[in-house]
């Protein structure tokens, strides 16, 4: 279009449809192939609990040239594959967006049943045969999900090179045959979106002259997991399959066993944890990953490994709960057992990542920070920030450290090893088992600095277990916390956690352009938490909101009962990521501002 | 009628607009659905020529903004191309396979333009001018002082003509009989309306017939019409006026009687008691003429669309046939037709 248009890209493409369309293949190739050009991409994609040919995928790839934390409520896009999934999507498409949808079924439809009649009257909307561009090229229909990507990027002008890249890379594991045929139908379907007449408001500027192409990886947070254990020298992994953490154990079988090391899939989440704890008593760098269920199940060997003063890592990818709850919806529910969760006073270390490149981070840290306070880690996550898609840039060097445990030394005549000695930092030297001279026991009962069980040392092996952890929040090389936005006094502090981060940044940015003094800190270590940090920002603060997906508030109730601060809290349980909007509206509340207006959208079509 | 009619209307030009707003005047219960192959909702063609005088998106065209259609409860499918209508069982079969069914049925599908078949095949290098769409792409395919080539000489096509005179293109007309299409003239009338044109700053050509548009050579403008002489003229576009010709296609089979149009009476009903028909789609039964005529201008457009619409709701009230449109020169010196008034 001729219309005047902004240097800078900032469009969200929405591609939905039924499994087994290719809908969450469509969008992994654009977001792959938009970082390879450059952008900067977030992408999340929503798939269903049921097998292939049934619930609804949609995939959300947000393209900008500038640094963005989060998708956009709104999508600029909406390609439906699958009308009757789509349709319900369509209110979720901005105003003066566009609609992209099959203008060919295959049969007739009722009256209501195609999507064309669900468009606001605000939408374009852009018909366009899939199926039969893929037929005509590729004598199936099987490449619509492909036809559907080169209209999109013809449409919009996207480089087309970088496509052909992606989608060999896709293919590459099949018969070479398969990728000519999908780029065939790319290409088909390219030429038919650049030759047409785009009437929308999206646009893509070419990426800034200085976006480092090709240096972008897309990764997903359970991917960027795997690539910082990798990083960090993981030599064991234990686990069970559990939505949304499967697919780090799946990454792992592939990549620990060509490495020589050992990936096993146990019977339960049990037997994962207690493998981990035991590799990790051998001295090796172990871990596992589960969700909140198999997380319950942990819970009594999390106590021992505190007692026992083992260092283990504990992925925890957080979804829809209690019990089975929503395998496939995201929520932050699991703050209190994550950090509480286990009999007695278990001390324990918990990281919570809130973008992937917090991801690849916190995993490789949490070997380094379970080994040299001796105790399990747990990193958090969530099915939102487990399956998001991120253009990240990793440091060329290994950041990891290999060793990090505090070494025994060497003893003099007579002088027997104390496993629990209670030294100046509560830290003690640690033996492997088989180190000679070094003959320890360790248990599950309480002890005394040798390991033997000893009931009168609970005070002060309690005191052991909990001050040694109160130095991990000044660790370097590390941000426990992180403020950002306005410094000194501010109207309205945020804090948050986990993937809601990416959504409580949008909303300061944004409640900072409006004139409003504000600041946000990211919390990163949620036990011990980083006091010193958060009592700044608190008493710079007029008020505090705190947003997070449970419904009771479950780090309000953290930060409260440290600090004796009363927060707002922001709970929401959609299964969905939090709003920047409803964050939004809360701080001007809090700001003393009017609660800005969604915009008003009534359905016209299909009454 | 009841809260149950559905009320369909094929097209979303001036008169099936008129109709719809008509029609939930009369009804405020019934249902309302505009089918239009357009992804934009209406843009009158009176408005294109503002194109090319500093409108920069197609908002700024609408007729109508999304919110009326929303107030008054009228559904726009746009982008929704008629196959065809099954009036047995009232249905509306759409190119994307879906079926609507209707009550009552409004054809207001208006015309596209009608291109002599001598030049047919040369319609993939020739720009239209019927939608927003059509306008941007010219301008885009104009230079600086531009020249378009226009064949044939429409109302509609001088209107655009002395726009892009307005803003420093040049325009040379071929005409052909279609010459100031719809108005009648004579010879005389004619020559003198041409003798303005030219004042106007549009040159005209008479008496040439065009045998080809080509593609132009390298380091000349983009196109090249070529005469029947071995003569031609070069230009950077080149754009048929020649009238319209009804869209009516899809109304074949459909249980209503067509000649060039379709043929309603003067309350604007078909041979088919649940279908009407307005606009350039339809030729119109004149008691006078003891004829079928077509009426064309925003004016019989848009009283169409309203009488329709009174018809369908219960009324009953007919459409004057009376013709008295004439071309005429205005006080600036200029051609002027009743056919260019339009707010």
């Amino acid at each position: 279009m001729a219309r005047a248009q902004k240097k800078s890209t900032d469009i969200q493409i929405a591609i939905c449809g039924s499994a087994g369309d290719g809908t969450i293949a469509a969008g992994d190739i654009l977001k792959r192939a938009m970082a390879k050009a450059g952008y900067k991409v977030i992408a999340f994609d929503v798939y269903p609990p049921e097998i292939r040919g049934f619930g609804k995928c949609i995939s959300r790839v947000r393209i900008s040239s500038e640094q963005t934390y989060s998708l956009k409520p709104l999508s600029d896009v909406l390609i439906s594959l699958d009308d009757s999934h789509a349709i319900p999507h369509v209110v979720e498409v901005r105003d003066f967006g566009a609609v992209i949808y099959e203008d060919t079924p295959v049969s007739m439809v009722p009256e209501g049943a195609h999507i064309s009649g669900h468009l606001l009257l605000t939408h374009l909307p852009y018909g366009v045969p899939f199926r039969e561009l893929s037929e005509q090229v590729t004598s199936s229909a099987r490449s619509r999900n492909i036809a559907a990507v080169g209209y999109l990027a013809g449409l919009y002008g996207m480089p087309r090179d970088v496509f052909y890249g992606v989608i060999s890379d896709k293919f590459s594991a099949k018969p070479a045959s398969l990728t000519q045929i999908n780029i065939q139908a790319f290409d088909a379907a390219f030429e038919v979106g650049r030759d047409t007449f785009r009437l929308d408001e999206g646009h893509l500027n070419p990426p800034p002259s200085n976006a480092r192409n090709g240096d972008l990886m897309m990764m997903s947070g359970n991917g960027a997991i795997v690539r910082g254990c990798m990083d960090a020298g993981l030599d064991a992994f234990f686990g069970y399959p559990i939505t949304p953490a499967t697919t780090i154990m799946e990454r792992l079988a592939s990549e620990l066993p060509v490495k020589g090391k050992t990936m096993l899939q146990t019977e339960d989440e049990i037997s994962a944890i207690s493998a981990t704890i035991g590799a990790g008593y051998a001295g090796v760098r172990a871990a596992t990953a589960t969700s909140g269920p198999g997380f319950a199940l942990m819970s009594e060997m999390m106590g021992l490994g505190a007692m026992a003063e083992v260092p283990a890592v504990i992925f925890v990818s957080q979804r829809g709960g209690p019990s089975t709850g929503m395998p496939t919806q995201t929520e932050q529910s699991d703050l209190n057992i994550a950090v509480f969760g286990s009999a007695g006073d278990s001390q324990r270390v918990v990281l919570a990542p809130t973008n992937v490149e917090g991801c690849y981070k916190c995993a490789g840290k949490a070997f380094e920070i379970a080994e040299r306070y001796q105790t399990p880690v747990i990193v958090l996550l969530d099915l939102y920030l487990s399956n998001r898609y991120e253009a990240v840039e990793l440091p060329a060097k290994n950041p990891f450290k290999e060793n990090c445990s505090k070494p025994v030394g060497k003893l003099k005549k007579d002088q027997t090893y104390h496993r629990f000695e209670i030294t100046k930092d509560f830290i003690s030297p640690r033996a492997i088992p088989g180190d000679k001279g070094y003959r320890h026991v360790v248990t599950g009962l309480e002890h005394d600095e040798k390991g033997r069980p000893r009931d009168q040392t609970h005070q002060k092996m309690s005191q052991k277990r909990h001050e040694k952890l109160l130095s991990v929040p000044r660790l370097p090389n590390i941000n426990m916390s992180k403020r950002f936005g306005d410094k000194g006094k501010v109207d309205v502090a945020i804090i948050g956690w986990g993937s809601t981060f990416g959504e409580i940044l949008e909303a300061m940015i944004v409640a900072r352009t409006e004139g409003i003094r504000c600041a946000a800190m990211k919390v990163v270590l949620l036990s011990p938490l980083p006091l010193e940090p958060i009592n700044a920002l608190l008493n710079d603060s007029r008020e505090v909101l705190v947003p997070e997906l449970n419904y009771e508030g479950q780090f309000a109730n953290m930060l409260t009962g440290a600090t004796g601060r009363s927060v707002t809290r922001l709970n929401r349980v959609p299964g969905t990521p939090m709003h920047v909007q409803d964050i939004l509206d809360e701080i001007r509340r809090l700001a003393g501002k009017k609660p800005g207006k969604a915009k008003g959208r009534k359905r016209l079509a299909a009454e | 009628m009841s809260a149950q009619t559905h009320i369909v209307i094929i097209g979303s030009g001036s008169a099936g607009s008129e109709a719809a707003l008509t029609i939930r005047r009369r009804d405020p219960e019934c249902r309302i659905t505009q089918i239009t192959g357009s992804k934009l909702l209406f843009i009158s063609r009176y408005e294109l020529p503002r194109v090319f005088n500093g409108v920069s998106g197609w908002r700024e065209l609408l007729a109508y903004p999304p919110e009326f259609y929303d107030k008054n409860r009228i559904t726009v499918r746009r982008n929704s191309w008629v196959n065809r209508v099954d009036a047995k069982n009232k249905e509306v079969l759409l190119k994307h396979k879906e079926e609507i069914s209707y009550d009552k049925l409004l054809v207001a599908s208006g015309g596209g333009g009608y291109l002599p078949e001598g030049l047919r095949e040369f319609r993939p290098l020739m720009n239209s001018f019927g939608s927003y769409e059509d306008a941007v792409k010219i301008r885009e395919a104009l230079p600086k002082k531009g020249h378009v080539i226009m064949l044939g000489g429409d109302m509609t096509g001088l209107d655009l003509a002395r726009t892009l005179v307005g803003v420093g293109h040049r325009v040379t007309l071929v005409a052909s009989e279609q010459l100031f299409w719809p108005h009648e003239v004579t010879d005389d009338q004619r020559v003198k309306f041409v003798t303005v044109l030219e004042d106007m700053g549009i040159k005209v050509e008479l008496d040439k017939k065009v045998v080809a548009v080509k593609q132009g050579t390298k380091g000349k403008p983009a196109r090249r019409v070529v005469f029947d002489d071995g003569g031609g003229i070069d230009g950077d576009a080149v754009m048929p006026f020649c009238g319209l010709m009804p869209s009516l296609d899809f109304m074949i089979g459909a249980d209503v009687d067509i000649e060039r149009g379709l043929l309603v009476n003067p309350e604007l009903k078909t041979t088919n008691d649940s279908i009407w028909a307005v606009g350039d789609v339809c030729q119109i039964w004149s008691p006078e003429e003891n004829n079928y005529l077509f009426y064309y201008g925003w004016h019989y457009i848009k009283e169409m669309g309203k009488i329709a619409a009174i018809n369908m709701t219960g009324g009953k009230k007919t459409i004057s046939t009376h013709k008295d449109d004439q071309l005429f020169i205005n006080k600036k010196g200029e051609i002027d037709s009743p056919y260019w008034k339009h707010k």
